[in-house]
């Protein structure tokens, strides 16, 4: 078992498989890339996504969330990051993490038993538990026109498509976020 | 029969904080179809529970904290909150609003409303979860400043996603003019619902919910919301919009200078020649480091701002709006910013209004210049014009009652009272609030907007910004053609009273929906049709869809409101202005000389609004018509009607 993502990643490297035979195997998705120099945490976003999956006007039941803290003057946008190697996939004890028709991940409620391991494995805070279904929820990418990309009023949300420089965008999007927090983040090759 | 309408929790709180109970109850329907929320709503409640003889710092008087069926929906503005008593600082009608996270919160929590009477006997706050709510003790945040309240109680709850309204030291110590404070740098600052809140033991209220909100028809509100907020970004506005995201409202300091409408030196003048110094240039280019928004909304007026190192050298805060610049600022003759920032980060944390602080601050200025206050009188404090060491000392002094501060704490007019003299002379205000950042010497429809509103001299009840920023095509649309000159015409009374009279009754929707004045007042965007087009489709109101009625209830909230206050004895002959605003001539800027038309304008305001010209009280058959008769019922007995 590997602690992290990117440890896991350096594993790859380190066992000779290469970056492009990694690549072949597990194909690079789209993703929802955030900008944190636009955001404002607004939480339109949350709005957006809780009337897309649960029809009601609901931020905490959001799979996109805006972790805000005022004092240290912190807007950090979370959401799945559509991992090429899903830890909360391999965490989840009963298969319910599980490809939608789109290839994008996505939690089956009736499978899920809300153990939250998946919440435990993930490092970027990409999957939650649904405060009234008790179950886990993560980003679906709503077939491919997500709902918060579309009510963000500040350009901050884009969906990247699996082309060269998605993925630098995302990791753009991540970088000066947990920076702040203190997490550290290795630099990868743009 | 349980509350009928979507958008809406449902559900309002009704706390006896003496005897330390909190009953959940079911908001009613006539509420929300006669009212629609917040504002409206709020006159209903205080109309029916206070009376002429409620004092509002006494256990009789209510406290209400208030939504609106927009707030926490998808829609831009609509992050926002109110809260309304019977004002301390006037004696009459009093509402506040504010934006920020904990409006929705509160409704996701599961209540509209709050009702708060009687007096705790310990300090308390109450939190709000997931439709069950308790008064918890406060006295381990008592005397706490208003950020470290709210972070205490998230960590009491171990629960960062709470959202707080709470009171700082000024409310606690019953300064007139204490506001509301909500996360962090937000306030419902004007009128002491502060001192208020402090007078019941009240610490504040927290809430975080997970109970959400439905809609009457999903599909067809978030399409109706989309085409509002499309308007929003319509060219024509692209300007005030890039304004309002780069300066948040600190632009307003260069606009309203070159009208020469800034009040300066205690309102002596409306152009202040260093305003550049102050103005938003100088914090976008050195301080500013961020922007940010209220919940849901499009605009993001609020930025936020670091000092790296100084006197008054401060970590990330929220940046100062336009009115606590000009209050702390011209008004008081400081062209120091970094001191203003900090005077104004210090009132967020005390919880005081900036706007009645500064002009109050900026009012004993005047004296000790005029000699009618001595340093004997102040401690030694030396309050020439735009010392900016002796302001900050005063705030401290005025959120704890020390000193000169105890009479300062009561706001210009009871001051004045208590200093004697020729002091009132000096105090500029209308029904004891201080007036805010406008001048009616240099923007006719100001004067009337001061002297009607139901709170006092504030531009937030009713301010055209058509004349002052300039929109010929909107006007137009409103009032036709042959009347546009005239009402673009800044420094013109005519047709004023039917503008004023227009404007209060969209901003008593605005106030009551509840949504921002930034994209109602300025940019003027948002009109009678965004109601008609959203309100039906998320709340399923029938009525709604209807123009005519949407305007007849906007009039209903209002005639509410002045009904709220004659009962308290306001007649024509307080809605006027102060005498320096009404008297003095302009003394320099590009207003020089003017002066406002207030009884001409005051005249046609009547006549709009159904009023009697005399006296200003409302004609019974306008109240009859709006479905007041319990209004009637109330005033006809004491001559309060016509």
């Amino acid at each position: 078992m590997y602690t992290t993502k990117r440890n896991n990643l350096r594993a790859n490297y380190t066992f000779a498989w290469g970056l492009t035979e990694y690549r072949r195997n597990h194909p690079v998705k789209d993703i929802l890339a955030i900008d944190l120099r636009l955001c404002t945490g607004c939480r339109s976003c949350e709005l957006a996504c809780s009337i897309a999956h649960t029809r009601s006007f609901n931020p905490k039941r959001s799979r996109i969330q805006i972790l805000k803290e005022e004092v240290r003057n912190l807007v950090v946008p979370m959401v799945c990051l559509q991992c090429e190697r899903p830890l909360c996939q391999e965490a989840c004890p009963n298969g319910a993490i599980v490809e939608n028709k789109h290839g994008v991940l996505y939690v089956d409620s009736e499978i899920c038993i809300g153990c939250m391991n998946c919440v435990t494995a993930c490092v970027y805070g990409g999957i939650a538990i649904d405060p009234v279904t008790r179950r886990a929820i993560k980003c679906d990418l709503c077939k491919g026109d997500p709902a918060c990309a579309k009510a963000c009023q500040y350009g901050a949300i884009s969906l990247s498509t699996s082309e060269a420089g998605g993925l630098n965008q995302r990791r753009r999007g991540v970088v000066p976020a947990f920076r702040t927090l203190g997490i550290q983040v290795e630099e990868g090759r743009e | 029969m349980t509350f009928p309408y979507k958008g809406y929790a449902g559900k309002y709180l009704d706390v006896d904080l003496t005897k330390g109970v909190v009953h959940v109850k079911d908001m009613e329907k006539e509420w929300a179809r006669l009212f629609l929320g917040g504002s409206g709503v709020s006159s209903k409640i205080l109309w029916e529970r206070t009376n002429a003889r409620t004092d509002p710092l006494s256990p009789q008087n209510i406290l209400i904290a208030g939504t609106g069926p927009l707030t926490g929906a998808l829609f831009s503005p609509s992050g926002r909150m109110m809260f309304a008593a019977r004002g301390p600082l006037t004696g009459v009608w009093a509402e506040s609003h504010v934006g920020g996270f904990m409006g929705p919160e509160m409704k996701y929590a599961g209540f509209d409303f709050v009702i708060f009477n009687g007096r705790s006997k310990k300090p308390v706050y109450l939190f709000m979860r997931d439709g069950h709510a308790e008064l918890r003790d406060a006295s381990h945040v008592w005397g706490q400043e208003t950020n470290i309240t709210t972070v205490m109680i998230r960590e009491e709850h171990k629960d960062p996603s709470i959202e707080t309204a709470v009171i700082g030291p000024a409310g606690e110590h019953g300064v007139l003019y204490g506001s509301i404070t909500v996360d962090f740098y937000r306030a419902a600052g004007r009128a002491g619902l502060g001192a208020v809140m402090g007078s019941k033991n009240l610490k504040g209220i927290a809430a975080s919910g997970a109970i959400g909100l439905e809609a009457y028809d999903m599909d067809k509100f978030v399409e109706a919301s989309a085409r509002e907020v499309a308007k929003l970004n319509d060219p024509l506005w692209k300007e005030s919009l890039a304004s309002l995201r780069k300066y948040g409202t600190t632009g307003l300091v260069a606009v309203i200078n070159q009208i020469g409408r800034l009040p300066t030196r205690n309102h002596w003048t409306g152009y202040y020649e260093l305003a550049e110094d102050i103005g938003p240039e100088i914090i976008a280019e050195k301080y500013r480091i961020g922007q940010e928004a209220c919940y849901g909304c499009a605009i993001g007026c609020k930025y936020i701002i670091r000092i790296k190192d100084g006197d008054y050298a401060t970590e990330p805060v929220g940046g100062q709006e336009y009115e606590t610049i000009m209050a702390f600022g011209s008004n008081c003759l400081n062209n120091d910013i970094e001191s203003i920032l900090h005077l104004g980060k210090r009132c967020d944390l005390l919880g005081l209004d900036t706007i009645s602080c500064g002009k109050t601050i900026g009012f004993a200025m005047e004296l000790f210049e005029k000699g009618i206050l001595t340093e004997k009188d102040t401690g030694g404090i030396d309050l020439t014009w735009g010392n900016k060491e002796a302001q900050v000392k005063l705030v401290e002094m005025i959120a704890r009652r020390e000193g000169i501060g105890d009479i300062l704490a009561n706001g210009v007019r009871k001051a004045a009272e208590q200093i004697g003299g020729d002091a009132w002379k000096y105090a500029v205000h209308v029904k004891g609030l201080e007036a805010s950042g406008q001048d009616p010497r240099a923007h006719q429809s100001v004067g009337l907007t001061y002297a009607t509103n139901v709170r006092g001299a504030d531009h937030l009840r009713s301010l055209s910004s058509l004349e002052e920023l300039g929109y010929p095509n909107i006007v137009i649309q409103r009032f036709g053609e042959e009347k546009a000159d005239a009402i673009l015409n800044i420094m013109s009374p005519k047709y004023k009273g039917q503008v004023v009279w227009d404007m209060e009754d969209l901003y008593a929707l605005v106030d009551s929906a509840v949504i921002c004045k930034y994209s109602t007042m300025w940019p003027p965007v948002f009109y009678y049709d965004t109601f008609v087009n959203v309100i039906p489709s998320l709340t399923g109101m029938k009525e709604w869809s209807d123009p005519k009625y949407v305007r007849q209830t906007a009039e209903r909230i209002s005639h509410l409101r002045r009904a709220f206050n004659h009962r308290l004895g306001i007649t024509r002959k307080d809605e006027t202005l102060p005498p320096r605003l009404l008297h003095e001539p302009m003394p320099t800027g590009p207003a020089k000389g003017g002066l406002p038309d207030l009884d001409e304008m005051l005249d046609e305001y009547y006549e709009y609004r159904g009023c009697d010209r005399e006296t200003g009280y409302p004609k019974e058959s306008k109240l009859k018509d709006l479905q007041l008769d319990f209004v009637v019922d109330t005033l006809k007995p004491k001559g309060m009607t016509r």
